[in-house]
């Protein structure tokens, strides 16, 4: 079995040489800790599926040089363009590094935006990937939401990364905390360009305080050569409600966590996702919902569809500790595989330790109901274009239950358009 | 229009259609009854072209062409209308969205350019009227949630607005309420004409109260055991399949 070596030399060189201030003791024993740990590997059950070897060697390539400090042209015109599709507040990190004008002209009097090196609080020690974050981060950004502020426009967060002429690492930060009443909208937004190998690394939190509200969308349209592990991690106040979703549109080797952990009782938090694969595209969903107290709700539905020789992994768990009565929580995973090299490894668990609780779990894996594609085909539809039709509601379903509707008409588009990619190499 | 000249289909190894004849003509009304497991949804099938089936001897022609040489999608744009006895919930394609496809695949093989939204809308609630169908149902699912009644009617929309050469409707007056029956009936009866022609496939006679065939058939075993007027309909309702099954065999 092949293991994850990173090169602690060149990883403690490369820490060595970003700013030193506040943050370089959090990097120093971030970098121990790693060192002492590793990186997991696929003999760990929770990376089973997902082998980080290949990310680790571009990690290595990329330490050899120096980060890329200038930005292209066609960097500057993808970001453009990606503003001006979806209105929202943004803020950027491009190849790991915080975009100063975005943080210049973000302009909200309800939020206040600053530098994590501005912040006296060490990083404390967390998995491996987000000591290997905190080890090479640069700077992050701490997003506060004012009580009872109600945001109008969404706040964007965007990750982008241009590895163009040789293989890069970038690793982004951004940790927001919602006040008490407050209500705010969120899109997390990963995006590439370049043709040499890249891997990103992203760790966000996102606290929430009572009574408070979240919409959060998570676009991730890496390129095939761009890879990505990123970490959403979720503390839900009382009476708080968390409504996620998240599209995997692209990238090469991609693996998310999500984790929700509820320790007030009377939130709703719904966490859902897409994932739409092809190639040998990987894809890697875990989530996990830590219900303490009851009486609380956790329901998520990720679906997927798959061609060529994609692989899906989507593992939700649910925790209901001890005490935690009253707690409904219900998963459910359904993909469409439309190859016979596609692969999906599906695995809710649900570990229960109270009594009174509402669990529920189901997956399936299928191809096109035939019976489905012959009415439309009575109708005059080709069959191309019936399993179009049929392929597209499927993913549909996910993108009328994501929580900002104001752009629900750039993702079907976006949809729309990386499906149509996808059914060309589909064998149809 | 139709001709189906000893027609024996299959599936699987099991042989259901064992040789039907049939001629349809333009502007006639056919009702194919007989009972269940008779063959009378197969042979609804195979005219449609489900790839279940696989048709082992005959010939089916329409309007002059061979019909069994063309995918279900160029039968239906020809202009052959299959009307399901089971239709088919599609959650997330919406209902007016499958309305619209269907008209522009006709229209973009006639060679005629898609249809205008306006117009469009304005013509599917002309059909809606006609079958008591709320304005609303245009933006459901197709099928999605309906009640039996709710989508048969749907079906007939889609004939109505379809305006196909041949319907073909297999069971449509199944499961009905007299409501819907009625309403049902009303939307084929405004179809019927000298160009057309509608073929019913029916396991009682009610349906056939409120559409007037001008031929009766019964399927028996795979085969027309006995064909004759309306008055064959009144004869079975009366009687029952047993009598035509033993006039057959006997």
């Amino acid at each position: 079995m092949k293991s994850a070596v990173l090169s602690f030399d060149a990883l403690q060189e490369a820490a060595e040489k970003l700013p030193d201030g506040r943050l370089a003791a959090s990097r120093r024993a971030a970098l121990e800790h790693l060192r002492e740990h590793g990186l997991p590997t696929t003999r760990n059950e929770d990376w089973k599926y997902t082998d980080l070897t290949s990310i680790v060697d571009i990690g290595n390539q990329s330490l050899e040089r120096d980060a890329p400090r200038s930005r292209s042209q066609e960097l500057e015109r993808r970001i453009e363009s990606i503003r001006s599709a979806i209105e929202a507040d943004w803020l950027i990190i491009a190849n790991g590094l915080i975009d100063d004008q975005s943080l210049s002209a973000f302009d909200n009097t309800q939020v206040s935006v600053t530098r994590r090196s501005e912040s006296d609080d060490a990083i404390e020690f967390g998995a491996p990937l987000s000591d290997l974050n905190t080890a090479l981060l640069h700077d992050g950004l701490c997003i506060h939401i004012d009580a009872n502020a109600g945001l109008r426009r969404p706040i964007g967060v965007l990750f982008i990364d241009d590895a163009t002429t040789a293989p890069g690492m970038s690793q982004a930060r951004v940790e927001i905390a919602m006040a008490d009443n407050s209500d705010a909208s969120i899109i997390e937004y990963h995006a590439s360009l370049g043709s040499a190998k890249h891997y990103a690394n992203s760790l966000i939190k996102l606290v929430l305080g009572s009574n408070s509200r979240s919409n959060y969308v998570r676009i991730q349209e890496r390129s095939r050569h761009h890879n990505q592990t990123g970490r959403l991690s979720v503390e839900v106040g009382r009476d708080s409600a968390f409504n996620h979703c998240a599209f995997d549109l692209g990238g090469g080797l991609i693996r998310n966590d999500l984790t929700v952990d509820i320790a007030e009782p009377g939130s709703r938090t719904a966490f859902d996702g897409l994932y739409l694969i092809g190639d040998r595209q990987h894809v890697d969903n875990h989530t996990r919902a830590d219900h303490r107290v009851g009486p609380a709700e956790s329901q998520q539905e990720y679906r997927g569809i798959l061609t060529g020789h994609a692989r899906g992994v989507w593992n939700g768990k649910a925790i209901v500790h001890v005490g935690a009565d009253g707690t409904d929580a219900a998963q459910a995973n359904h993909n469409l595989l439309l190859s016979d090299k596609a692969e999906i490894d599906a695995k809710p668990e649900l570990e229960i330790y109270a009594d009174d609780v509402k669990c529920s779990h189901g997956t399936t894996i299928g191809q096109l109901d035939e019976t489905a594609l012959f009415y439309l085909r009575t109708r005059g539809l080709s069959k191309h274009e019936a399993k179009q039709v049929l392929t597209r509601a499927f993913a549909q379903s996910i993108v009328s239950k994501s929580p900002i509707v104001a752009i629900h008409d750039v993702l079907s588009a976006m949809i729309a358009g990386r499906l149509s990619d996808l059914m060309q190499g589909a064998e149809l | 229009m139709l001709q189906i000249d000893n027609l024996k289909a299959s599936i699987g190894d099991t042989e259901i259609l064992r040789g039907v004849s049939l001629d349809v003509s333009a502007g006639e009304v056919h009702a194919i009854m007989g009972p269940n497991g008779s063959g009378k949804s197969t042979l609804a099938q195979v005219i449609a072209g489900h790839d279940d089936y696989r048709v082992t001897s005959g010939s089916v022609t329409f309007n002059g062409r061979n019909l069994l040489d063309l995918e279900p999608e160029e039968r239906a744009r020809e202009g052959i209308f299959l009307g399901f006895q089971y239709p088919v919930e599609i959650p997330g394609v919406n209902n007016a969205y499958l309305l619209k496809a269907a008209v522009n695949a006709k229209r973009k093989h006639q060679g005629l350019a898609e249809i205008d939204a306006f117009e469009f809308l304005k013509l599917a609630k002309e059909k809606m009227a006609v079958l008591s169908m709320d304005p609303k149902f245009l933006n459901r699912g197709v099928n999605e949630g309906f009640s039996g009644g709710e989508k048969k009617r749907n079906e007939i929309l889609q004939m109505a607005m379809l305006e196909p050469t041949l319907a073909i409707l297999d069971e449509t007056d199944s499961g009905l309420d007299i409501d819907a029956l009625r309403a049902v009936a009303e939307g084929v009866n405004a179809l019927r004409s000298p160009d057309r022609a509608i073929v019913l496939v029916t396991h009682y006679q009610r349906l056939l109260d409120y559409v007037e065939p001008d031929h009766v058939h019964v399927l028996s075993e795979g085969k027309i055991a006995r064909s004759g007027d309306k008055s064959l309909a009144l004869e079975l309702e009366e009687k029952g399949y047993d009598w035509v099954r033993e006039a057959a065999n006997g």
